[in-house]
């Protein structure tokens, strides 16, 4: 038999909010988290702009012993990770740590803190501090939140960049289903960094002004950080501990366009498929799907090549399904771009409310649905998908149910 | 609704529920896994070592004893303490992939594609006759191309942000290796990319694994590898990581010796083909071994810390054999670092009491170099192990450590009938994953 999961806990840290109620306010209310860069220093770039968590005051989270052995998303992840766990109540309930597990997407990791040492050692300017190579692997943060919390079952970190933490929720659902955990952290983390966003810059894939997603004028991304944490839980170990079920994740799919490295294939063959096998997986009818957090990047070719993948698969009905563009507002979080979507459309099933896609002005013919432009709207949502697509044709497409315990 | 051939594991037939493990470590009832109906078996290879390309040359040298460890050439290594590492030989690539395809890889992207290549040719599969949304790639690496990272970032410094190279930047994501394999074998179906150091390939072969036993996939190439880059190789250093280290010891990989003292770093790629036994028996494949369990722990001893006491790895072994009994050899993780030879030697003590010297154990890490991805490699090694009967020997290792005092084959391969065994990828961090292969008979 399958196993029932659910999510018990969210955390969030975001351009937009630095905790969940934050966040999630900001998305309701279509704020707008782009501003000038600042953890680097943007004036040899085109654009400057990036959807980045200002005023951050990691003394308030951590130790100074601890801020220098941790990068940024190192910091973002754990601080994340705890608020996540605390609205979990996993530090008052006892339960078998060695049956949780730790499974994170990673984009660029600590690569900001690894560039700072590299810098400094081949321009040879500043003695470069190894301690900076600490986080030269991309398991770093999956391993702090592990070791912090003391938690010895399945680890791992999954490493397709922008599709990463939706993989990671994938595979995090499976370690339960494998037997080997009942409770999993799971989500991503991202910090900005200057390999980057110059190499989206090079790709000329950011938008000098903000994200706008679907919108005819988009030209292209802009980049975020932050990081989304998940709890996820097998049902019956949740119930024990009496802690209040935020949604179900039913089930998700995961291929590849297998067509080109950095474009999408054009005609949504790819994110049908994503979506088909997503739906087969949760057991659930096309029917049934009430709205969905788009990929929604805002390149010119992502958001065609997404708009018809969801014609095919829903056909007439694509048009009735409200579709949100979060990445708007938050930006291109890259490693943690799906943990923070998934969080967000936990959060739609809880409420009813469906985020905006915000500065969503002129419609495009090639991108003809309901994006929900500009304006959160209010519907009863039973079951919701989260769409995370990367480099290569990685699609992960997740499917969220209102939690109902009778069914 | 087009129909979809994809199932849902609710959709399948729950087989049965299997009886508990009967070894000192015991797991309690309610923890047994449910398990799936469909049996996945090994039926390719595919390896680009540093001891030879292709299964044959690597098997050859394996079972020799010889070393794939040299005098690094390439980079200049004259600033550091080491010197040694275990690198590819010139590979003539355009025997592997397209001449269209190879100009977009780096090299990482040759590698990891070839060694598919291989796994492909070597299992008789025709993938024009398949399904392609029914195969999948599931790959395990450390960093994808530390190389062209590195070269990106300079270009950047160099060049300014205006300057910085395009091309690079696409293959600069780890995911690329794993996207490259997918584009040039038009594999449709499950693709996903690991990385979590030393577990990385072995975590890659457990989804796979997972997937083709609930009827998501009829095959998965699974495994993956990494590169020994001047960058990467410069972070061990700085690190403290690599053999001889801060003491007085001589350079040299020697996993359960008394005078191990750090790693050497390596490079490769490994790929087995993992198949639902149905499919393989359809087309009539030959079956190298049964793929018939994964278990995962963790340890929290620290973020560059290995298992040291063995309980996690004890876990990780116990939660992947149903049988422990039948349990004949293990390909070790020992990497010839104090922590890790010793903790892994603990766990196997825990986990097989009395019957642990009776467990013939290796580690193919003095072959290889240690890297993030050899699970890859360790697990075609193994397979080819069960397959003929032959265990290589661990070589560099001259005299066992008291702290490691298990049945290590050293010198020569030894012949043994070998009814199953445990493959172990354990990081530093603490992810510890094992792998249980069975000798196939149907």
């Amino acid at each position: 038999m399958k196993k029932r999961v659910v999510i018990t806990g969210l955390g969030i840290i975001s351009a937009v909010g630095k905790s969940l109620t934050e966040f999630w306010n900001s998305l309701v209310e279509g704020k707008d988290g782009t501003k000038e860069i600042t953890v680097f220093d943007p004036s040899a770039y085109r654009t400057k702009i990036a959807a980045e968590v200002s005023r951050l005051d990691p003394e308030a989270h951590f130790s100074k012993k601890e801020i220098r052995r941790l990068s940024r998303c190192d910091q973002f992840g754990l601080i994340a990770f705890r608020e996540a766990w605390k609205s979990a109540r996993l530090g008052q309930n006892s339960f078998n740590k060695e049956r949780a597990g730790v499974v994170l997407g990673a984009g660029s990791g600590g690569i900001l803190s690894v560039e700072k040492y590299f810098r400094d050692y081949y321009q040879g300017t500043e003695r470069s501090s190894p301690s900076l190579l600490i986080s030269y692997s991309l398991a770093t943060t999956t391993d702090h939140i592990a070791i912090e919390s003391g938690l010895k079952g399945p680890r791992t970190t999954t490493a397709t960049v922008c599709s990463s933490s939706s993989a990671s929720i994938g595979v995090a659902y499976e370690m339960i289903q494998m037997g080997l955990a009942d409770v999993m952290v799971t989500g991503g983390s991202d910090s900005l960094c200057e390999v980057s966003y110059s190499g989206f810059s090079s790709l000329k894939l950011v938008d000098p002004e903000n994200c706008k997603p679907f919108d005819k004028r988009r030209q292209g991304l802009v980049i975020g950080e932050g990081a989304g944490i998940l709890i996820l839980e097998e049902l019956e170990h949740a119930s024990r501990r009496g802690v209040p079920v935020l949604a179900e994740f039913l089930g998700y799919g995961i291929c590849a366009d297998a067509y080109h490295l950095t474009a999408p294939e054009p005609n949504g063959e790819g994110v049908e498929r994503v979506i088909r096998i997503a739906l087969s997986h949760a057991g659930v009818s096309p029917e049934e799907v009430d709205t969905i957090n788009a990929h929604g990047t805002a390149t010119p070719f992502n958001d065609i090549a997404e708009t018809r993948g969801v014609k095919r698969v829903f056909g007439e009905r694509a048009k009735a399904i409200p579709i949100s563009g979060i990445k708007s507002m938050v930006g291109h979080c890259l490693g943690s771009a799906g943990g923070i979507e998934a969080a967000a459309t936990v959060m739609t099933l809880k409420t009813g409310i469906i985020p905006p896609t915000i500065h969503y002005e002129v419609p495009d013919p090639l991108c003809d649905l309901n994006y929900t432009p500009n304006q959160s709207i209010r519907k009863d949502v039973q079951v919701a998908l989260s769409n995370s697509f990367a480099f290569g044709g990685n699609n992960v497409c997740l499917v969220f149910r209102k939690f109902d315990e009778n069914q | 609704m087009k129909t979809n051939r994809v199932l849902g594991a609710g959709q399948r037939e729950n087989a049965d529920c299997g009886s508990p493990n009967r070894g000192l470590f015991r797991i309690p009832n309610s923890e047994i896994r449910n398990r799936e109906n469909h049996r996945i078996v090994i039926t390719g290879l595919g390896i680009v070592s540093p001891i030879g390309v292709g299964k044959e040359a690597f098997w050859e040298n394996c079972l020799r004893g010889v070393s794939g460890i040299k005098p690094i050439q390439g980079f200049e290594v004259s600033s550091y303490r080491s010197r040694l590492g275990a690198r590819l030989p010139e590979i003539d690539f355009k025997a592997f992939i397209k001449p269209a395809n190879l100009r977009r890889m780096d090299r990482i992207g040759k590698v990891v594609v070839s060694s598919v290549r291989l796994a492909i040719e070597d299992s008789g599969l025709d993938l024009r006759g398949e399904d392609s949304g029914r195969l999948g790639i599931s790959i395990g690496t450390g960093l994808g191309s530390s190389d062209t990272v590195d070269q990106f970032f300079r270009s950047l410094l160099k060049d300014g942000p205006l300057g910085a190279a395009p091309l690079l930047f696409q293959t600069a994501v780890p995911n690329a290796i794993t996207s490259h394999c997918a584009i040039e074998y038009g594999i449709k179906g499950v693709n996903i990319t690991f990385s979590h150091k030393e577990s990385s390939t072995e975590m890659a072969m457990t989804f796979a694994y997972h997937l083709l036993k609930e009827g998501r996939a009829d095959v998965i190439f699974a495994g993956g590898g990494d590169e020994l880059s001047e960058p990467l190789y410069h972070v061990y250093s700085m690190l403290g990581a690599l053999s001889p280290g801060k003491g007085k010891g001589v350079e040299g990989m020697r996993p359960f010796d008394r005078n191990r003292n750090g790693i050497i770093l390596g490079e490769g790629s490994g790929v087995i083909v993992l198949e639902t036994l149905e499919h393989a028996e359809k087309r009539g494949a030959r079956i190298y071994a049964e793929m018939a369990g994964a278990g995962l722990s963790g340890s929290t001893d620290g973020l560059l810390r290995y298992d040291r006491k063995g309980d996690s790895i004890a876990r990780s072994m116990t939660l992947a054999a149903d049988e422990l009994q039948a349990v004949d050899h293990i390909s070790a993780a020992a990497n010839s670092t104090p922590d890790l030879d010793e903790g892994e030697t603990l766990a196997i003590k825990k986990v097989f009491g009395k019957r642990a010297t009776e467990i013939l154990v290796s580690s193919l890490k003095s072959v290889l170099g240690e890297f993030d991805g050899s699970g890859g490699i360790r697990a075609c090694g193994l397979a080819l192990s069960l397959y003929h009967g032959m265990i290589p020997p661990t070589i560099g290792t001259e005299e066992i450590d008291s702290q490691c005092d298990l049945n290590v084959v050293l010198g020569q391969a030894k012949k043994k009938e070998i009814r199953s065994a445990l493959l172990n990828g354990c990081s530093n961090g603490g992810s510890n994953i094992s792998l249980w292969f069975k000798r196939y008979s149907a």
